[in-house]
């Protein structure tokens, strides 16, 4: 047990990182901070740490929870005599304060600065990468460039970019392999039609994205598995503007509550170039 | 097989079917409702809304209040198991004889648990920074010899800083021209008007030099630290923080923010992203244009 004096500067370097280097099974976490712009995480503290590599200490609160409010069930299950009122108050407040330290960790993901989760690559399946033939070479190039950085920039691990019904497709995907890439593009495009994607209005951001919760069309099967957060960006917000293109981005990442207001805020400026 | 069938006939060609949680086999029906608007209509989203998280939305709204709340219950906790030890008469021994000491040295553990939460909370707390207002003119200067799509592509890589960053000002240099000069900009002191880009000046100088000798971003987190400010003068005198963004070897692109250290560490990576996208595009026309020159003489 240790105590350790953090004073790292705060420009952690943001060197993209070759994906066969990240490690599947494993979940690392580090201290990418989700802050506003005008705020800056204040790392010359005192910081407690066990010093053991990989054990989250801000977890702490949650295991001691789990181990005395089983120690006071414990206590009061081996009390022998009838127990008296004074004992049974203490209890109650011991399990409501149980109760209370391991719901800590949950409220702290919410607090600014906090720890954000890495994605985990999926372990099986292949990255796929699809365009549409219909379209014209420079919406191609844009097409190609705008999955790339999405893919590069956030902790996405599968995008898919519609324009006008032509799609884009690149990442980790759930689709049958041994299938060409022009038939893949008509496979992907028959399943988010069915889905009704092209009808979403406005922004969806599901943080905690659950299979069962999505519903029983199968459709949605296409993301990957583990996907944890999906986040659908119309390019239409304003039906005033027929001229515009019609269509929508999604990206979807192993990650719980992967995509912060900035993160959100960019993919919208990516979605703006498509618009025409 | 035959009722996977029989489902994903009625999924597609029932598309006004709401969807269930797990999957109905209904008997199989034997007509088909042809429906002629599928092909032109997007089909209606059918999924379902996010829902709304509210202990989310409150924690991020009183981030305060929520960083103090374990201190606080922690304090309650400790203070209700004296009071209820001398309220029912048994004397505040700390020791592990009765049943009734062990719960009540549970509690006090579990109350000294959270009040050290409560304190690396309040200990990791960030620092706000209040954005300075840049003091100049608004400004949107295009140069004119650029066709529409690289100005269209300009413009949505400003649209996108202002939205996405604490950006007040941009100004991209490429070729040795000033392609375009938006959102705030000094005011020169005689007439009242923008300060002008003097492209020479700047790539003369030592900013220009060093950011194109490294061929990397460079971001001045506090401008007023560095000296280098004075080769900035278009930029308003109050600019809190500047990235310093190559576009390949042949251009620079200048953007201002309004908050010391304001651009995160996502916004460096994205910034150097769009630094690559647009010096594919401005490359690309500029030797097209040069060759359509060399033809014509």
């Amino acid at each position: 047990m240790s105590i350790r004096i953090c004073n790292l500067p705060f420009n952690s370097s943001f060197a993209p990182q070759p994906r066969a280097r990240i490690s599947s099974r494993s979940t690392r976490v580090f201290a990418r901070t989700e802050n506003d712009t005008q705020q800056q995480l204040n790392l010359s503290v005192l910081r407690f740490t066990f010093g053991i590599p990989g054990l989250d200490e801000s977890y702490l609160p949650r295991w001691l929870g789990y181990g005395f409010g089983s120690l006071l069930l414990l206590n009061h299950f081996s009390a022998s005599a009838p127990i008296n009122e004074p004992q049974l108050r203490s209890e109650a407040l011991g399990l409501s304060l149980a109760a209370f330290s391991i719901a800590l960790p949950y409220i702290g993901k919410f607090l600014k600065g906090s720890v954000v989760e890495q994605r985990t690559l999926p372990e099986e399946g292949e990255q796929v990468f699809v365009i549409s033939s219909n379209i014209g070479d420079s919406l191609k190039e844009d097409l190609a460039w705008a999955t790339y950085v999405l893919l590069r920039n956030t902790s996405t691990i599968a995008v898919l970019i519609s324009v006008e019904g032509e799609l884009c497709i690149r990442g980790y995907w759930n689709c049958p392999d041994q299938m060409l890439k022009a038939q893949l593009h008509d496979w992907f495009k028959k399943k988010v039609d069915e889905i009704g994607l092209a009808d979403v209005k406005e922004t969806l951001y599901f943080p905690q994205y659950e299979v069962w919760f999505i519903g029983s069309s199968a459709s949605w099967d296409i993301l990957p598995n583990g996907t944890r957060s999906l986040f659908v960006q119309p390019l239409i917000q304003d039906i005033n503007e027929p001229q515009k293109m019609d269509g929508f981005l999604l990206v979807a990442s192993t990650a719980g509550y992967a995509y912060s207001d900035k993160d959100r805020a960019w993919i919208g400026a990516m979605a703006e170039k498509f618009r025409g | 097989m035959e009722a996977r069938i029989i489902l994903q006939i009625q999924i597609l060609w029932n598309p006004n079917r709401q969807s269930f949680r797990r999957p109905c086999l209904h008997l199989p029906r034997f007509f088909i409702r042809a429906s002629s608007s599928t092909s032109q209509k997007p089909r209606s989203y059918k999924g379902p809304k996010p829902s709304t998280n509210l202990v989310a939305d409150f924690i991020s709204r009183n981030d305060d209040l929520a960083r103090s709340l374990p201190i606080y219950v922690g304090g309650a906790s400790l203070l209700a198991v004296l009071f209820n030890r001398t309220v029912s008469g048994i004397a505040p021994v700390a020791d592990a004889s009765s049943s009734q000491s062990r719960a009540d040295l549970l509690a006090l553990g579990l109350a000294v648990t959270n009040l050290l939460t409560g304190l690396v909370w309040l200990s990791i707390r960030p620092k706000s920074i209040t954005p300075v207002n840049p003091e100049g003119v608004d400004c949107k200067v295009v140069d004119s010899d650029l066709p529409t799509s690289i100005v269209s592509e300009l413009l949505w890589g400003w649209e996108s800083l202002k939205l996405a960053t604490c950006c007040k000002s941009l100004v991209i240099v490429y070729n040795g021209i000033c392609l375009i000069q938006i959102g705030m900009v000094a005011e020169s002191p005689q007439d009242k008007k923008r300060v002008v880009v003097n492209t020479d000046k700047l790539m003369q100088g030592s900013v220009y030099r060093g950011v194109m000798k490294s061929k990397a971003q460079s971001y001045l987190a506090n401008l007023s630290l560095y000296p280098g400010r004075s080769e900035l003068p278009f930029l308003p005198a109050n600019t809190q923080a500047v990235i310093l963004q190559p576009l390949g070897d042949k251009g620079i692109a200048v953007i201002g923010g309004n908050t010391i250290r304001g651009f995160t560490s996502s916004d460096q990576a994205w910034i150097s992203s769009i630094g690559e996208k647009l010096d594919a595009t401005l490359g690309r026309y500029f030797v097209d244009s040069a060759e359509v020159s060399r033809e014509k003489d």
